[in-house]
């Protein structure tokens, strides 16, 4: 709230009069201080808005300090209003005079108006001054017990801030118990919200070092708690129903009727007007029935309606962030949004950063019935004026293409993206047309035909030349040129600046060479002579190690550069299930807009170096040319952002993930690698809550993203313990309501997410 | 934080400094730092969100509006807040004001929709939405207790509701029952997709070679309302690489914008001719045809009408002293309409 306080700042040369400017307000608050003459609340007034406006412009006034203080016994609200404000800005940096503002805080803390008392006590604790904590106490307590809900909200709120300046004070003056007997016995919901806010700040920080804390931290959870909080919810503001809903959806229930209780009376939530609100319920419903496969996927039914309302009101801001949830839900479950799909249009006018998450989510949901359709559409982005877009459209379709049984329409599209000769949609579609072939190579002849069309010298972008040259070394028998385009390529050798296509040109001669030897012959020679003086050492090492294979035996050669291959039937997924399991733990939080777990953008190591996403782009060069399959997104790597190399670098960091990439080409490395990382996380749990021994447990349970208990409850059993009949269905009906929703799914994805 | 409740929360702050201070720009808030802090005080606390209703708001915080000018300086009494702390936030509204009090009492509702359409390059209507909003306007005395019943609620797709509508009445009879806030409030959102046809039709058809490109454009009403479709705009993005363009119209206006934006602006559709634009775009040097082809967009409005065809069926209220006035308005706009080329 307060201005940033810049008082060391020497005041700037663009603001030279502020010194003088200062005296002067000084010399006129002066002679205010004492006047007692009508009409002085007005000139005061003029005065005060002037200070505050030099401070919120960066000019130091502290030096009027005691001037304010004298002049601030009023009446006037809006007068007491700034001088809080200027005493709560400049307190932290003169201790010594904060000490002066105490007197007349306190004798404010008793006044008759609550909003005075109010405002005080939240100025009084706004101070931030250590020394000063003691004088809090007293003002604190009774403003807990304040008949007025207002001092009461602002007090439960000082309470924290008492325990952010000194937490040994807090907790020796017994607020927390204070507050928790407030939050199960005010009537006013804001205090209650407040807290509940407090409280599970207090705690959480506290467990650590104190087992009741700890204790208590959980009792927020247990049954009682949560059942107080839902039954009132209707009385929060919408800000605090959505802390209660974190808490509820932190809840574990104990049978499954609890489940349907609560999701009952929380329904009408959905079509609240706040898309926070509604964000939250839908958390809760996902977690609730994170263990009930049918009814799991009825929420996803009930749910989809609410996010695709909330995604078309609002600013791009707001509907880029349901449209971050929307797209983790459609990754999870693709077919119950498939018929959805128009939804994912992009307009026009969208920002990009709208129109990327769209596309993947269009990849994502194209099934057999509206594949065509899709296409259609992306095809049209292609012309887009936007070309970033284009080219993610020209991906989508070729992603589409990649998880499709029937592809022969796509594949005629490709190709005819290949003869709308823009040189970036030429250059994608190339990049596509290698995948697609080496998943299926019986649309070799097809494609050959266009693509032995498109001249080399024309292509200009790296990937797109090396996934030529693939082509030209792989289908050589099939290519009448292919030799010779390679020989003209290798004679301009000293032109081409990317390693990655001088590498390819390597292994697509040397393949070229097995097939069809008398013609290749010459360019060979010239490869490996002008690989071995080359400067880039992947490029010399590999020309030798072909140079001393050829020696060695050429037959042998011909095994280890041009095996007989196995089409791909699976591309590997870029982000590790485990990842995104642990995403979908964090539904509601940036994890899920950064579209990654939370411990990689907080945790330092995690943060750190990125050099390590462009090694692994070698790596993977190396890995392709020796002829077994490279998971498609390798190829890629250079061009993904910043977030997915890290969670590349994650994925590679278990060993046996990476070693198993090479070896089988149609392996689907996803449990492996899952395994070995989820075995690094809670080694990394581990280390890290070492010294927490109390919460140790917790925080694995926690990183695994197991929805297990947090821990038992510490069993109070009061029977009439029962959610109010406020909701909307009996519970028969309700149950019953969700059972019959429709079902448009193979059980088979479900035991997979579950 | 859930990154959508820090959002809705900016949003909100960025709402009510603007109904507070007519505008939200630097200079606006640099004439009223005072407001703006004591506002943000009250809305916020340690972080977390407290009151953000604008009835509340008010209530503890005076607008700095001419009316209160002019009463503190004939008055004399310049503390521009009202002494007493409002009560209301204890009683079990709390979006509204404490015991309004109005001579003339009215309410206003006004169904406001926007027509989200995609037109492909074959003419196929690709997707049609409408996202509608219904605005209440309520100057009420005292505590009224409002019903709102709609003709044919079956067409909805997805509802959003204001806090103060009762859930109950709405899922078993799509009955809209409300103690309603004061002043302007959006009362519910809803949203009806899968729509078969849109008012007006556009046509472009753009045909190129030899360096330039020819365009026409087309416009006519495809689906009459029944009202008149005003303020109709076409308009488009230039690509790059276009030299020089020459539009011209037979109806309404042509003009070329500063951002290489080609602006028509057709106002009504005349009884006598079918409006349409034509005209030539000369390409770069060495460019043959061209090949990027531009989205048309497209505005319109419509009054009178919901194009949904969501209509309200009546409004009742209770617990008021006498006779309120009741206002209906309905009115279309286009949202997103593009048609591609």
């Amino acid at each position: 709230m307060a201005p940033p306080a810049q008082s060391q700042r020497s005041p700037s040369p663009s603001q030279p009069s502020g010194k003088g400017e200062v005296s002067d307000l000084k010399s006129q608050l002066r002679q205010l201080a004492g006047s007692r003459a009508p009409g002085i609340d007005d000139s005061k007034r003029e005065l005060f808005k002037k200070v505050i406006s030099y401070m919120t412009v960066g000019i130091d006034v502290s030096s009027l300090f005691g001037e304010m203080v004298m002049c601030s016994a009023t009446s006037d609200i809006v007068l007491k209003k700034m001088c809080y404000l200027y005493v709560g800005n400049y307190a932290k940096v003169n201790p010594d005079l904060a000490l002066l503002t105490i007197n007349f805080l306190q004798r404010d803390c008793k006044d008759e108006d609550p909003m005075i008392r109010g405002l005080a006590l939240r100025s009084l604790c706004s101070l931030r001054v250590a020394n000063l904590v003691e004088y809090l106490v007293g003002p604190l307590g009774s403003g807990l017990k304040d008949n007025n809900n207002y001092v009461r909200t602002v007090a439960v709120m000082g309470v924290l801030k008492l325990y952010h300046i000194s937490a040994s004070t807090c907790v020796d003056a017994d607020f927390p118990a204070m507050l928790k007997h407030s939050m199960l016995n005010d009537s006013d919901a804001q205090v209650v919200a407040n807290c509940l806010s407090a409280l599970q700040e207090i705690w959480s920080s506290e467990a650590s070092s104190s087992e009741e804390a700890s204790r208590e931290r959980e009792a927020l959870l247990s049954k009682p708690v949560v059942y107080y909080f839902l039954n009132r919810i209707k009385e929060f503001s919408e800000w605090a129903q959505c802390l209660v809903l974190e808490l509820v959806g932190k809840y574990v229930p104990s049978e499954t009727s609890e489940i349907f209780d609560i999701m009952n009376l929380l329904e009408d939530r959905l079509q609240h007007a706040n898309g926070a609100v509604v964000l939250a319920t839908i958390k809760v419903f996902l977690q609730l029935t994170l263990s009930m496969t049918d009814v799991h996927q009825q929420v996803y039914e009930r749910i989809k309606a609410p996010l695709l309302t909330l995604v078309s009101s609002g600013s791009p801001e707001q509907s880029y962030a349901v449209l971050s949830h929307l797209h983790l839900l459609v990754m999870r479950a693709p077919f119950i949004f498939s018929s959805d799909y128009k939804h994912f249009y992009c307009q026009y006018n969208e920002p990009s950063y709208v129109k990327k998450l769209k596309l993947e989510m269009l990849t994502a949901v194209a099934n057999e019935s509206n594949t065509y359709e899709i296409v259609t559409e992306l095809c049209e982005y292609a012309a887009n004026v936007d070309i970033p877009i284009a080219r993610e459209s020209i991906r989508a379709v070729g992603k589409i293409a990649l998880q499709q049984y029937d592809v022969n329409a796509i594949v005629d599209r490709l190709l005819q993206f290949l003869e709308m000769e823009k040189d970036y949609v030429t250059a994608e579609a190339l990049v596509l047309v290698k995948d697609l072939l080496r998943k299926y190579p019986q649309w070799s002849q097809d494609c050959i035909a266009v693509v032995g069309n498109i001249s080399s010298k024309n292509i200009q972008e790296p990937k797109a030349k090396a996934a030529l040259i693939w082509m030209l070394g792989e289908y050589s028998q099939d290519m009448h040129d292919a030799p010779y385009i390679l020989e003209s390529l290798i004679e301009n050798w000293e032109d081409e600046h990317s390693a990655e296509v001088r590498l390819h040109l390597l292994t697509a001669v040397m393949k070229c060479f097995f097939k069809r030897p008398p013609e290749t012959q010459k360019a060979l020679g010239a490869a490996l002579a002008a690989g071995l003086a080359d400067f880039h050492q992947d490029v010399h090492d590999r020309a030798l190690f072909y140079y001393r294979l050829l020696q060695y035996n050429v037959s042998v050669a011909q095994r280890v550069v041009d095996p007989p291959k196995q089409a791909v039937s699976v591309f590997a997924d870029t982000q590790s299930s485990e990842i995104k399991d642990r995403i979908f733990d964090e539904f509601n939080s940036l994890s899920v807009v950064y579209q990654k777990p939370s411990y990689m953008f907080t945790d330092k190591e995690h943060r750190g170096p990125f050099e390590f996403s462009d090694e692994l782009g070698h790596l993977s060069i190396g890995a392709e040319s020796t002829g077994t399959v490279v998971p498609a997104q390798r190829v890629e790597a250079n061009d993904k952002d910043l977030l997915l190399s890290v969670s590349e670098k994650e994925e590679s960091g278990g060993p046996s993930n990476n070693a198993s990439a090479y070896s089988a080409p149609s392996y689907d490395g996803s449990s492996v690698s899952a395994a070995a990382s989820s075995q690094m996380l809670s080694e990394l749990a581990i280390s890290s809550v070492t010294g927490h021994a109390s919460q140790s447990s917790l925080a694995i349970d926690d990183l695994l993203g197991l929805g297990l208990p947090v821990a038992p409850a510490p069993a109070p059993s009061p029977p009439l313990l029962k959610l109010n009949s406020k909701a909307v269905l009996d519970p028969g009906t309700f149950q019953q309501k969700w059972r019959q929703l429709p079902i448009s799914l193979s059980q088979v994805y479900f035991s997979t997410m579950t | 934080m859930p990154p959508l409740m820090a959002i809705e929360f900016l949003c909100r702050v960025a709402d009510v400094l603007s109904d507070y201070l007519g505008g939200l720009n630097e200079d606006v808030i640099k004439d009223n730092f005072i407001i703006v802090y004591e506002l943000l005080d009250e809305m916020i606390d340690n972080g977390f969100p407290l009151t953000t209703e604008p009835n509340i708001l008010r209530e503890m915080i005076a607008q700095p509006n001419i009316v209160s000018k002019v009463l503190s300086v004939v008055t004399g009494n310049s503390s521009n807040v009202s002494e007493t702390r409002p009560g209301a936030t204890a009683s079990c509204v709390p979006w509204r004001t404490t015991d309004p009090k109005y001579a003339n009492n009215e309410v206003y509702v006004d169904l406001v929709e926007e027509m989200d359409a995609t037109i492909n390059r074959d003419g196929v209507l690709v997707k049609c939405e409408i996202y509608g909003e219904v605005q209440v306007n309520s100057h009420l005395s005292g505590l009224p207790d409002l019903t709102l019943s709609f003709a044919n609620t079956s067409i909805l797709d997805d509802v959003r509701f204001h806090p103060c509508v009762r859930f109950r009445p709405w899922e078993s009879n799509q009955i809209l029952s409300f103690v309603p806030p004061d002043g302007q409030f959006k009362l519910m959102s809803y949203r009806v997709k899968k729509l078969k046809s849109t008012p007006i039709y556009v046509k472009p058809q753009l045909t190129s070679g030899g360096g330039t490109c020819r365009v026409d454009v087309l416009v006519g009403i495809r689906n009459d309302p029944g009202k008149t479709i005003d303020s109709i705009t076409v308009q488009f993005q230039l690509p790059h690489c276009i030299l020089s363009a020459d539009m011209t119209s037979n109806h309404g206006t042509v003009n070329i914008l500063a951002n290489k934006t080609c602006l028509w602006s057709i106002g009504r559709i005349p009884k006598d001719k079918a409006p349409s634009m034509s005209g030539t775009l000369v390409l770069e040097t060495g460019l043959e045809r061209l090949h990027v082809f531009p989205t048309f967009q497209v505005a319109f409005r419509v009054m009178g009408v919901a194009l949904s065809g969501l209509q309200i069926d009546k409004l009742d209220l209770k617990n008021l002293p006498n006779r309120p006035y009741k206002g209906f308005r309905a009115l279309t706009r286009a949202g997103e309409f593009e048609v591609r080329s």
